[in-house]
Order: C-alpha cells, then sequence, then structure tokens
C-alpha cells in the first residue's frame, strides 16, 4: 500500500539520527514586574498611549456607564453590538442603551451567524466588550473567546471599547498564559491579544491605524 | 623584550608590501620584536570563500605549522585571522590532532589593533598628525572580530588628530573577495556610498585595519576621486607616507 | 509563482537602475535599525534574548519529527484537522478540493509566504475560486502582478503615486490622493465586503506549537483575524518547519519576532487557535484545518548545517541590514523569499543548480548574522553551499564549477602550502599582471589573468604586484643586517 504523505515526511525526517544538544540555559528573565496594581496599570496605560489607544480610570459600575455616555456622545454612536461576557453583562447595557438613545446588539439577539455577521460588519458603530486580561508588558488586552466573546465584536466594528477590571491587570504574558492554556483538554478555540488599534505600514512603510480592525480603541479600567 | 610573530596577509605581501613594512616599525617603536617566519604564504581564505575546502587543507596544515609554536601571531587583517580562529577548526574537524592544534593557534592570534591595546596595553604610540581622519569598520573586524574600541583608542591617541564621525561607518564596502569581482555593479554601487559618506565627512584621510577594503576602497577613490587619502591604519601609525603611488 | 532565480544579475541591476526604489532603502535603512534597537533595548539583556532565541529554534529543529507528531495529536484532539503534503501539488490540490466541495467562490487570503511558495494562488485560481491577498501589501502587489519585494512589505517599494491610480482604476477609488491613510481606508472599504460575506478563509502560520496543538499568527491589520472569525472554514498553511516545543518558547519567540521585524513589543494582533469554534460561539470556523506542507524540507533535512536556514522565523532583520539587499532591492532573490533568509532557503529548496548567484552574490559580511534573532550563521551556509558546489552533492543539486576556477585555485592552494612555489608563482605571474602599469598602478590587466578581472577594473585601479614581496624585503633586510654585524664583529 503507498505510503501516506504523512509517513513519507516523518519517515524522511527520522532516518536522520537525532542530534544529542546541550541542556538549555536559563530563560533570561524578563524585566521582573513585581510592581503594586497601581504602578502596573501606569505602565500598562502608557504603552498603550503610545499607540494611540485611550485609557478612562473609573472606580465603580456606575461611573464606567457613565463614561460610556460620554464616549457615546463623543464618538456619536447610535448602535453598539457588546458581547456578554462576564465584565458586560453585569454592566446591563440594554438598559443603558435605552437611557442613552443607543440600539445596544448582542450576537445572541441575531438567529444565526450570518445575520449576527451582517449586523456586526454593517451596523455597528462600535463593539463593546470585556477583556480577560490587561497586560502592562506592551499595553495589551488578552481575550478569551467562547459563547459570550463573539470575535468580530472587537474587530469588524471602527471602534472597539473595552471595559477591564483592574484586578486583571497583569505584568507579563507568562501569567496570561498559565491561567488560558493551563487545562490542556478544555483550551480555548481562540485567544487574542489585541494591543491598540489596528495598522500598516505598508504603504511607502508610512506607519497609520486603522486598516482592518478598528481604528480606535478605548479601555475603560474600572476599580 | 616582547616578541610576536608577523603573519602577513598575502594582500600584503603581494600587493601592499609597506603595510607589513609599517608593522614592522611601528612594533619595533613601541618596544616589541617581530618575528617573520619566512614560510608563510596565505590563510587560504580565497579558497575557502570558493569553495574549496578540501584543497586549502594542506595550506591551513602549513600555517599552523608554520605558527604553531609562536606565543603571540599579529596580524595586519582581521579577515585573516578570522579565518584562522573560525574556519580552521571547523576545516580539520575531522582530524582531531590537527583540529586540536587549530584550536589552541587561535587562541594565540591577533589583529593588530586588538593586539596593540588589549595585550600589549598601549594605545599612544608616539605618533602624530595635524587634522582629521574617519575610521572604516570592515566587516570582519567588526562583526567578526569584536574589535571596534581599539582602532578608534589608537587613532584617538595620535596627536593633533581629530577622530571625525563617519556615516555607516559600519557599512560593508562591497569588497567581499570574489563578490567584487563577479557582482562589480553591486560591489560599485555600495562603494559609491562609501565615498560619498567619506567625503562627506570633511576627513583628510579615511582609516581602516583590512587591506581587502584598503584595495577597493582606495583603488575605487584613486580611478574617481584622486587624492582622496585612505590608509591602513598601521602606515598612519608609522608615520610612513606611502600612497598608492609611491609603491616601490 | 514564478521562479526567477536565474536572473539574479539582471534583475539586480534594474534594480539598481531603479532611483526610486534605491534613495528609498537608503532613507529607510537607519531609521528600521533604529526601531529595532529601541524595541529591543526592552528587554533586560537583549543579547540573551536573542542567543535564547537561537535556542528555541535549535531545539526545534533538532526535535523536528517528535514536535510535529506531538503537534498533530494535540492539534486533533483539539479538534482541528492536520493534512501532510509533500509538496506544492498536494497541498494546493489538497485545498482546491476543499474549496470545490464547500462551493467557495472566492477566499480572503492572510500574508503567507509558504502559499506563495507552492503557488496557492494560482492553483485557486485555475480552478475558479478567486483568492483575495488582503493584506495591504500582498493585495497591492496582487493587483499590480508583482512578485514580493520584502517578506514583511512586500510592496513598500511601490511609489504612492503608482498605489493611487492602481486604486483608481481597479477598486473605486472616487478622489485622487497621495495621503497613504485615504488610500488605506479605500482598501479597507473594498476589502470589507469580502471579509463580509467569506465563506473560507486561509491563513499562514508563524508558530505551531506542538505542546498544545495551538497555532499562533501575528499581524498589525486584522485581516488575519477577519480570515480566523467571519468564514465557516478556515484553512491554515505551514511549513513544517514552524514548530516550536512549548508556550513559554512561543511567546519568547513572538516578542522577538515583533521586535525584530517591526520595532514593535508586540503587533497588534496576536491570535492563537487551538481547534476549531465550541457550541454556542457566534463566530469563528466550524472547521479549522492545518495544513503541514513538506516541499523539500525533509529531504534535506539530514544535512546539519544547511538544515539552520529552517531556524527562520521570518522577522525580515536579515534584509533590512544587508548591504547588498539595500542596493538591489527584493525582486532580484527571484523568488518567495528574499533577502539572506532567502539566500540560504532558496537553495535548499529550489537546488543549488538553479540559485548559485543567491550565495555568491554577498561580501559576507556577517550583518545578518549579527542581528539574527535565531541565530542562523548565514555567511557559513553560503560557503557550505560553495563547498558542495565544489565537492558535488546529488540530493542539493550541486553545481561543478568552471574548469579553469578548478585549476586556479588547485594551483594556488599547492602554492600556498609550499613557499618556493608561491615565489615562483608569483614571478611568473607579476609582469603578466604589471603588463599595462603606469606610476605603480593598474588600471587595467589584458591577456589570460585579465579576462575575469575586469569586473575590478572597470571603476577600480590595483596597486601594481610589488616588484618586491614583503617576503623579498624581509630577506634582504636580513641579509644586509647580517653584512653588517659580520663587518661590526671583525672591527
Amino acid at each position: 500500500m503507498e505510503q501516506s504523505a504523512r509517513d513519507e515526511i516523518l519517515g524522511n525526517l527520522k532516518l536522520t539520527p537525532k542530534k544529542i544538544l546541550p541542556p538549555r540555559p536559563e530563560r533570561p528573565v524578563l524585566r521582573e514586574l513585581s510592581l503594586t496594581r497601581e504602578k502596573l496599570i501606569e505602565i500598562f496605560s502608557k504603552n498603550l498611549v503610545q499607540e494611540t489607544g485611550i485609557v478612562h480610570r473609573v472606580k465603580d459600575h456606575p461611573e464606567a456607564l457613565e463614561r460610556l455616555s460620554q464616549i457615546a456622545r463623543e464618538e456619536g454612536l447610535k448602535r453598539v453590538m457588546v458581547t456578554t461576557d462576564d465584565v458586560v453583562a453585569p454592566l446591563n447595557l440594554t438598559t443603558w442603551g435605552k437611557e442613552n438613545d443607543v440600539r445596544v446588539m448582542t450576537p445572541r439577539d441575531f438567529g444565526n451567524r450570518d445575520s449576527f455577521r451582517d449586523a456586526v460588519f454593517g451596523e455597528a458603530d462600535a463593539g463593546v466588550t470585556g477583556a480577560d486580561f490587561a497586560v502592562a508588558e506592551s499595553g495589551t488586552l488578552g481575550i478569551i473567546h467562547d459563547k459570550d466573546q463573539a470575535r468580530l465584536v472587537s474587530l469588524a466594528p471602527i471602534l472597539h471599547i473595552a471595559i477591564v477590571p483592574v484586578e486583571r491587570v497583569v505584568a507579563v504574558y507568562e501569567q496570561v498564559m498559565e491561567k488560558v492554556f493551563g487545562k490542556k483538554e478544555n483550551l480555548p478555540s481562540q485567544f487574542c491579544f489585541i494591543t491598540g488599534p489596528s495598522m500598516t505600514a505598508d504603504i511607502r512603510g508610512i506607519p497609520f491605524k486603522g486598516m482592518h480592525g478598528p481604528r480606535k480603541v478605548i479601555v475603560i479600567l474600572v476599580g | 623584550m616582547e616578541s610576536v610573530s608577523l603573519f602577513i596577509p598575502c594582500t600584503v605581501d603581494l600587493f601592499l608590501p609597506h603595510i607589513g613594512e609599517a608593522t614592522v616599525s611601528l612594533l619595533r617603536r613601541v618596544g616589541v620584536d617581530p618575528i617573520y617566519h619566512q614560510e608563510q604564504t596565505c590563510c587560504g581564505q580565497p579558497a575557502i570563500n570558493a569553495g574549496y575546502r578540501e584543497q586549502v587543507k594542506k595550506a591551513a596544515k602549513h600555517f599552523i605549522q608554520v605558527f604553531g609554536d609562536d606565543e603571540k601571531v599579529v596580524s595586519p587583517s582581521g579577515s585573516c585571522v578570522g579565518m584562522v580562529k573560525f574556519h580552521y577548526p571547523e576545516l580539520l574537524a575531522e582530524e582531531p590532532l590537527w583540529r586540536r592544534r587549530a584550536e589552541e593557534l587561535s587562541l594565540r592570534v591577533f589583529e593588530l589593533s586588538q593586539y596593540l591595546v588589549d595585550i600589549l596595553k598601549v594605545e599612544d604610540v608616539g605618533a602624530s598628525f595635524e587634522g582629521k581622519v574617519a575610521y572604516h569598520e570592515s566587516c570582519h573586524i567588526l562583526r567578526g572580530l569584536g574589535v571596534s574600541e581599539q582602532p578608534k583608542k589608537l587613532i584617538r591617541a595620535v596627536t593633533g588628530t581629530q577622530l571625525v564621525p563617519l556615516n555607516a561607518a559600519d557599512a560593508c564596502c562591497g569588497f567581499g573577495g570574489e563578490f567584487a569581482i563577479h557582482y562589480p555593479d553591486i560591489s560599485e554601487s555600495m562603494l559609491k556610498d562609501k565615498a560619498e559618506n567619506y567625503l562627506a565627512s570633511g576627513a583628510d584621510i579615511l582609516l581602516l585595519c583590512e587591506p581587502g577594503c584598503l584595495l577597493n576602497i582606495g583603488g575605487f577613490l584613486n580611478r574617481n576621486f584622486p587624492g582622496k587619502k585612505v590608509m591602513h591604519l598601521a602606515s598612519f601609525l608609522a608615520q610612513s607616507q606611502e600612497t598608492m603611488n609611491n609603491e616601490r | 509563482m514564478e521562479i526567477k532565480t536565474e536572473q539574479f544579475s539582471e534583475v539586480a541591476k534594474e534594480g539598481m537602475k531603479n532611483a526610486h526604489a534605491h534613495a528609498f532603502l537608503k532613507l529607510r535603512a537607519p531609521l528600521v535599525k533604529t526601531r529595532r534597537e529601541t524595541a529591543l533595548s526592552t528587554f533586560p539583556d537583549a543579547a540573551a534574548a536573542q542567543a535564547y532565541g537561537a535556542v528555541i529554534r535549535e531545539e526545534s529543529i533538532a526535535r523536528l519529527p517528535e514536535l510535529l507528531e506531538e503537534f498533530e495529536k494535540n492539534a486533533l484532539a483539539n479538534g482541528a484537522k492536520v493534512f501532510w503534503a509533500r509538496n506544492a501539488n498536494e497541498a494546493n490540490q489538497y485545498i482546491v478540493n476543499l474549496a470545490k466541495e464547500r462551493g467557495i467562490q472566492y477566499v480572503t487570503k492572510g500574508k503567507s509566504m509558504v502559499t506563495e511558495e507552492i503557488g496557492l494562488n494560482e492553483a485557486l485560481e485555475k480552478n475558479d475560486v478567486k483568492a483575495w491577498e488582503t493584506d495591504l501589501g500582498e493585495f497591492i502587489i496582487q493587483l499590480l502582478h508583482r512578485p514580493p519585494f520584502h517578506i514583511v512589505g512586500p510592496a513598500i517599494n511601490i511609489a504612492i503615486e503608482e498605489v493611487r491610480d492602481l486604486f483608481m482604476e481597479k477598486i473605486n477609488l472616487k478622489e485622487p490622493t497621495l495621503d497613504p491613510v485615504r488610500l488605506g481606508y479605500a482598501a479597507r472599504i473594498f476589502l470589507r465586503d469580502k471579509f463580509h460575506r467569506v465563506d473560507m478563509g486561509i491563513t499562514g502560520v508563524n508558530i505551531a506549537v506542538a505542546e498544545t496543538g495551538t497555532i499562533i499568527n501575528v499581524e498589525n491589520e486584522g485581516n488575519i483575524r477577519f480570515a480566523k472569525s467571519s468564514p465557516r472554514t478556515q484553512v491554515s498553511v505551514m511549513s513544517l518547519e514552524k514548530v516550536v516545543p512549548t508556550l513559554e518558547d512561543a511567546l519568547h519567540l513572538v516578542r522577538l519576532l515583533c521586535r525584530n521585524c517591526t520595532g514593535q513589543k508586540l503587533s497588534c494582533y496576536v491570535s492563537m487557535d487551538s481547534g476549531p469554534k465550541k457550541g454556542g460561539e457566534m463566530d469563528g470556523p466550524e472547521e479549522l484545518i492545518i495544513v503541514i506542507v513538506d516541499n523539500g524540507r525533509s529531504k534535506i533535512y539530514h544535512d546539519e548545517i544547511a538544515r539552520e536556514a529552517m531556524r527562520c522565523i521570518r522577522c525580515g532583520a536579515c534584509l533590512n541590514s544587508c548591504p547588498v539587499y539595500q542596493q538591489i532591492g527584493g525582486y532580484a532573490y527571484g523568488w518567495a523569499y528574499s533577502g539572506p533568509m532567502g539566500q540560504v532557503l532558496n537553495p535548499l529548496l529550489l537546488g543549488l543548480e538553479r540559485t548559485q548567484d543567491l550565495y555568491r552574490a554577498t561580501t559576507l559580511c556577517g550583518s545578518c548574522k549579527s542581528i539574527c534573532p535565531v541565530g542562523i550563521d548565514h555567511p557559513r551556509l553560503f560557503l557550505h553551499y560553495r563547498a558542495k558546489d565544489v565537492s558535488g552533492d546529488a540530493a542539493l543539486q550541486a553545481k561543478k564549477r568552471p574548469v579553469m576556477e578548478r585549476i586556479f585555485f588547485r594551483l594556488y592552494t599547492w602554492a600556498a602550502a609550499r613557499r618556493w612555489l608561491w615565489n615562483g608563482g608569483v614571478r611568473i605571474v607579476r609582469p603578466f599582471i604589471n603588463k599595462e602599469v603606469h606610476q605603480g598602478v593598474l588600471s587595467k590587466v589584458k591577456g589570460p589573468f585579465g579576462g575575469p578581472f575586469n569586473g575590478w577594473f572597470r571603476s577600480r585601479d590595483l596597486p601594481a604586484m610589488a616588484e618586491k614581496t614583503f617576503h623579498d624585503r624581509w630577506k634582504e633586510k636580513q641579509k644586509a643586517e647580517s653584512r653588517k654585524h659580520k663587518t661590526e664583529g671583525r672591527r
């Protein structure tokens, strides 16, 4: 029987005896960000602002909603798509929407993925999501995608608003990895690091923000 | 009296012997007695670079024989030193005895400025020159041997001399041995940039530590910018008056 | 994609004549260098970080078969499908069939060098499946029918005027503009429609993590995330060397990749997929299909020196630091991979015979080696390939050297082992070489020794071969010294 491609490829590779390598040296230590949460928040904000992200700090849910109202006014938001994750859900944005004359949609309002897709591409002025992590090292959001955290909400609309409890601010990526990839039997279908708005420099090496993904990212830190 | 064995690259032996002589007089001036083993020829770099590894082994072994017992070997070239240090052990890897001799020798071979500053601990060699100079960082010296501060220290210690910045000092001049001959368009384009940067620096002399670069840049300047000087550091420090045109 | 590696010299010449591109590369080089250095300085010890990258990739390549098996096992456990392709044909056939079976009319593609290597777009288009490149640079060169100029920025050499005209002609740009932001926006609108309705997205893979069966993509624009979110089918193509042992390793490499590639701490989006979407998710692929491409790699894997080229993580830093690339631009390298990384990889995949110039058109300056985050010793590989041409190697399709060269080096190495022969050789050759000498300088060398050296004398002089070599002079001085001592001794 003809050898499968897999067997042929692996067979070729295995013809060579495995080279014995010396044991690995120590992995270089990262700049230990064993800093206070406040310091980490400061570094996170600084890094994100450097990428033209906008960072708001509020102390609780009511203030967060106030800030959201302000943003809605400033950005002229009429329709937003929001996720149903554990940060956004408790905010009860449907009520907020009614109070602020903003139509609030969630992915599951739509019967199927196609109509959700149409809405998030064609109708949403902004996507509002929570985030699982905010990594100080580079001003980066970490988002686990699942049934309450649809992928397109933070990608398709031109504005992405992320609400993040300050307890989720961490120093480096490694701290995220344990939590996300710790259980091998139940890995998230997708995990994303998001650092500021989308960008490109493909035309003459001139960088600008807002290529295919959002052009603007606003993070509201709560706590 | 400290004594070192001279390793004279073939480019110097055949085309730039005055650099060898300058190296000798420079070493003597700082109290070092240079010995020259007359059996030496060439480290074989052109052959290794062209892929003739089997064929060059005998030349490498000859080299090791000639220099094998010397405590220190000093050469006014970085690429040749690099050849001996880094390529010989791998070249002779299949012959453990030769490989070991190559590895031991590699610890005792030095580029000239590296020897003067790091080993002899000398920076002021008693030279003087009123004017501005710029320094071209040859690839094998800078990236191969990690030598960069040493030539500059020697230059700065020369009375009356100002070391001026050179734009893209570490950019390759386009020599690369065979490359200059087989890819002349690209080589010339790189030379043009190097020449432009030299001219823009305001320096009276361009200094370097690599005979290959000297032939390349010197050859280009002589044809296209006659009068613009380029010198090997050894010649500059030895205060010799050579240019390409008074080769005797 | 058409392979033009044998037209290196012609294309290089054209590249240098393009004053526009030439000036652009010259201006760009120091900026890119500074950006990279600044980004690397965020490591407490940048050199150690780079060295560790080399450790990870050396181990990845040394353990390649077992890591691929581990990756496959875990990817399958996550619910992904894995297809192994021996060559371009098998990969393309498979993907075309996937598309046809699903009634796919068009796909959106994220930037993927391996799909350029195998010519996937051409295969799809031949089978009536339109392949839309969606990375802005790839999109531009696709519309222009040009090869990539740089592995990271394939269209960076294209003048803005040309992009404007192109967009006005092809994508409904209404108002002429030279503002890259407005041009980018026009592309956004045009491609957004494609993302909206796409049913099959094709991406490459930056890193495949064996430990978890996860594929990782690094991007700035968001087009890859769209390919992974909008359609029901996601096909991710990886060349087999992309696998690394652990997630921790992957993170380290991602840090290195972003800093070396674009001077960023992290690119805008780093997406990590471990299987297709789960039940209840409103977007994401229902099937995640990973295609592992061999295309010649497993056949040269036995060559422990050459396979070092497989460590490459496609950061492009070597292109940015290469003085030759800076002069000639990316087209001359003739294939999907340009610059020093193309110079070490293309010969392995295409054979030495058709890639001669790629490992010879280098000064061995070592800039590439010095900045490579995974420790590839490009100059050593170039010399390795040249040695293979001399010694012969069927697996690599080595090409025999010209007979004159072989004779020359035979004589040269003999003479280098024997001073007397060296001296003799010099005495014979010198008069021919110095025939046209004028005031100690040669402007040309004619005759049998001249021919090959015309490239030098076109724009350079050479000192005449010394009438007295250093060796001669030393000998004379020794004789003079000893005569002097004898005379002094007698007094």
